[in-house]
């Protein structure tokens, strides 16, 4: 079997693992699908400040809760799923059969941006007819061009951090412990119009508000152009950072 | 360097250090194609840093070792297509199915074996659909041979195949693990049970402190030119010398059984008195326990 057939094989069963893990499929695809239904009844219609326009409450809150779906599947899934299969000897034993470990890796990270970019679509599917969110043709292409690079960035931070924690016990709480902090300054429950100066700067450190702003951008009303290529430059550094760290750090045993 | 060799397994002066700890002192080791060779040796022996090397999973500090005609340090893909690992313990996905598992892990290997036949082998043919975490500990470990053997493999690293088994259960994996051997592929198999080396390998290698310490068939190392013969005490009874007794038993070891046993056998004939006596040749295991504790003092 070719390599690209074996990657195909290997892809098709990670989906297939992920969809039948109840834990996985409760945070990335019913969590934020509960959030937005809850959030966007409320407050479908109010008025809020979001990336410089004055825009209603679910047009905003659902580009953000997707990122939110798109980190928990690319990002805190994968850290414990990798951290967990290094703990119980998967990799021991993937590393002596001829599976390529590149191959392995990449059938985790492959279907984890899968998996994050299914739930992202489900959001969509749910909030356009029933909260009125407004998609633009033209921006379309930069929004899924924006998700992509999001949830590769998101898989190769997943996989050095993976790396870099001890245990399994300890992948749980330093995936969450370095994600929401930072989702909190990063626009994705309420938008950084209006936060003070210094706290945008500490925000615009880390990838996630660029994520937000390039990927929430694409949903502003009346917004029919521009390319957000500093946001997705930055979000492809530190994609790159993550992967010189996973390669360098990786370890199949515990 | 994919010359075939004459031996499954090559090993000569292997050297591995951890620190300051010695796990291999120029360890020598030859494995037969088609034979079963069992690795003996208490915790700490280096049984595992021997077999891990051999795995390809760690490279050693010093020595020669050559496997299927390969460099197992090395690490090559074919390599790997032409070994099966069976560890004690490795991790599998607690949501993936039987037959599942074993197509995906097939898929990498050139010929893999038909993922039926390999559940009929192992005793699984109707748990197929079964998800690992609801196998049973024992079905579990079978799960992971027929994985081992899904590449069809020339030689099988089998670690602890047993460890924690019942009876039953050990005996039918035994009969698995024979019906392997009938298939012609090499097995070199870590123990720490007598009976299993002694009920599956051709030859037994003991290891004690990073050291071969013994090896030969299991009659061989079992065979020793003493007997122990042992009798429960009666009063008068003229003991040999060299005898201990011990909890009202006397125990000695003898090149000379029939002569030691004569007088006391015309002894106890003469008063109509019926001994309760016993010899035996020393086990694999006594001689195990000798051979590790020598090394040991």
């Amino acid at each position: 079997m070719s390599t690209v057939a074996l990657t195909g094989r290997w892809i098709g069963g990670r989906i297939r693992l992920t969809a039948r893990n109840p834990r996985a499929l409760v945070f990335t695809f019913a969590f934020p699908l509960i959030l937005v239904i809850l959030f966007s009844a409320l407050n479908g219609n109010a008025k809020v400040d979001a990336y410089g326009e004055s825009m209603r409450f679910a047009q905003f809150y659902t580009p953000a809760i997707a990122v939110f779906s798109l980190v928990t599947a690319c990002y805190t899934t994968l850290i414990l799923g990798v951290a967990t299969a290094r703990d119980q000897g998967l990799l021991k034993r993937v590393r002596g059969t001829p599976l390529p470990m590149g191959v392995y890796l990449g059938s985790w990270v492959t279907g984890a941006a899968a998996t994050g970019l299914g739930a992202v679509l489900l959001l969509f599917v749910v909030a356009v007819p029933a909260f009125g969110v407004k998609l633009h043709a033209s921006t379309l292409p930069t929004a899924v061009l924006t998700l992509v690079l999001g949830a590769a960035c998101l898989a190769a931070l997943g996989v050095a951090v993976a790396s870099l924690v001890k245990s399994a016990d300890q992948a749980m709480p330093i995936a969450q412990l370095t994600f929401l902090p930072i989702s909190f300054i990063s626009g994705i429950w309420f938008p950084l119009d209006g936060a003070p100066g210094w706290l945008v700067s500490v925000a615009h450190f880390f990838p996630l508000s660029h994520l937000v702003n390039a990927f929430g951008g694409c949903f502003v009303p009346g917004k029919t152009s521009g390319f957000p290529a500093h946001d997705l430059m930055i979000v492809a550094i530190w994609g790159l950072v993550g992967l010189y760290v996973a390669v360098r750090r990786f370890r199949w045993e515990p | 360097m994919t010359m075939d060799s004459l031996d499954a397994v090559r090993v000569r002066g292997l050297r591995k250090r951890y620190g300051d700890l010695t796990a291999l002192d120029g360890v020598d080791l030859n494995v037969a194609r088609g034979e079963v060779l069992a690795l003996l040796g208490p915790n700490g022996a280096g049984k595992t840093t021997l077999v891990e090397i051999l795995e390809g999973h760690r490279r050693a500090d010093d020595g020669f070792a050559s496997v299927l005609g390969y460099d197992p340090g090395k690490r090559e893909r074919a390599f790997r297509e032409r070994i099966g690992i069976v560890l004690q313990e490795a991790g599998l996905d607690p949501a993936i199915k039987v037959r599942e598992a074993l197509e995906l892990y097939g898929a990498s290997y050139p010929s893999p074996r038909p993922a039926g036949e390999l559940l009929e082998l192992v005793g699984l043919g109707d748990r197929g659909e079964a998800r690992a975490a609801d196998l049973s500990g024992g079905q579990r470990r079978r799960l992971d041979l027929a994985l081992g053997l899904v590449g069809d493999p020339e030689l099988v690293f089998l670690d602890e195949p047993t460890t924690g088994f019942d009876p039953a259960a050990r005996r039918q994996s035994w009969e698995t693990i024979a019906a392997l051997r009938s298939l012609g592929k090499a097995i070199l198999l870590t123990t720490h049970y007598m009976e299993e080396a002694q009920y599956l390998a051709d030859r037994v290698v003991v290891l004690a402190h990073g050291n071969v310490v013994a090896e030969g068939t299991p009659e061989e190392l079992g065979r020793d030119d003493a007997s122990v013969v042992s009798f429960r005490v009666v009063p008068d009874a003229p003991l040999p010398e060299g005898a201990i007794v011990e909890r009202g038993v006397a125990r000695w070891r003898t090149e000379t059984p029939t002569r030691d046993l004569a007088p006391l056998l015309a002894w106890a004939a003469a008063r109509d008195l019926e001994l309760q006596f016993t010899v035996t040749r020393p086990t694999l295991e006594d001689v195990y326990l000798e051979l590790t504790e020598e090394v040991a003092a």
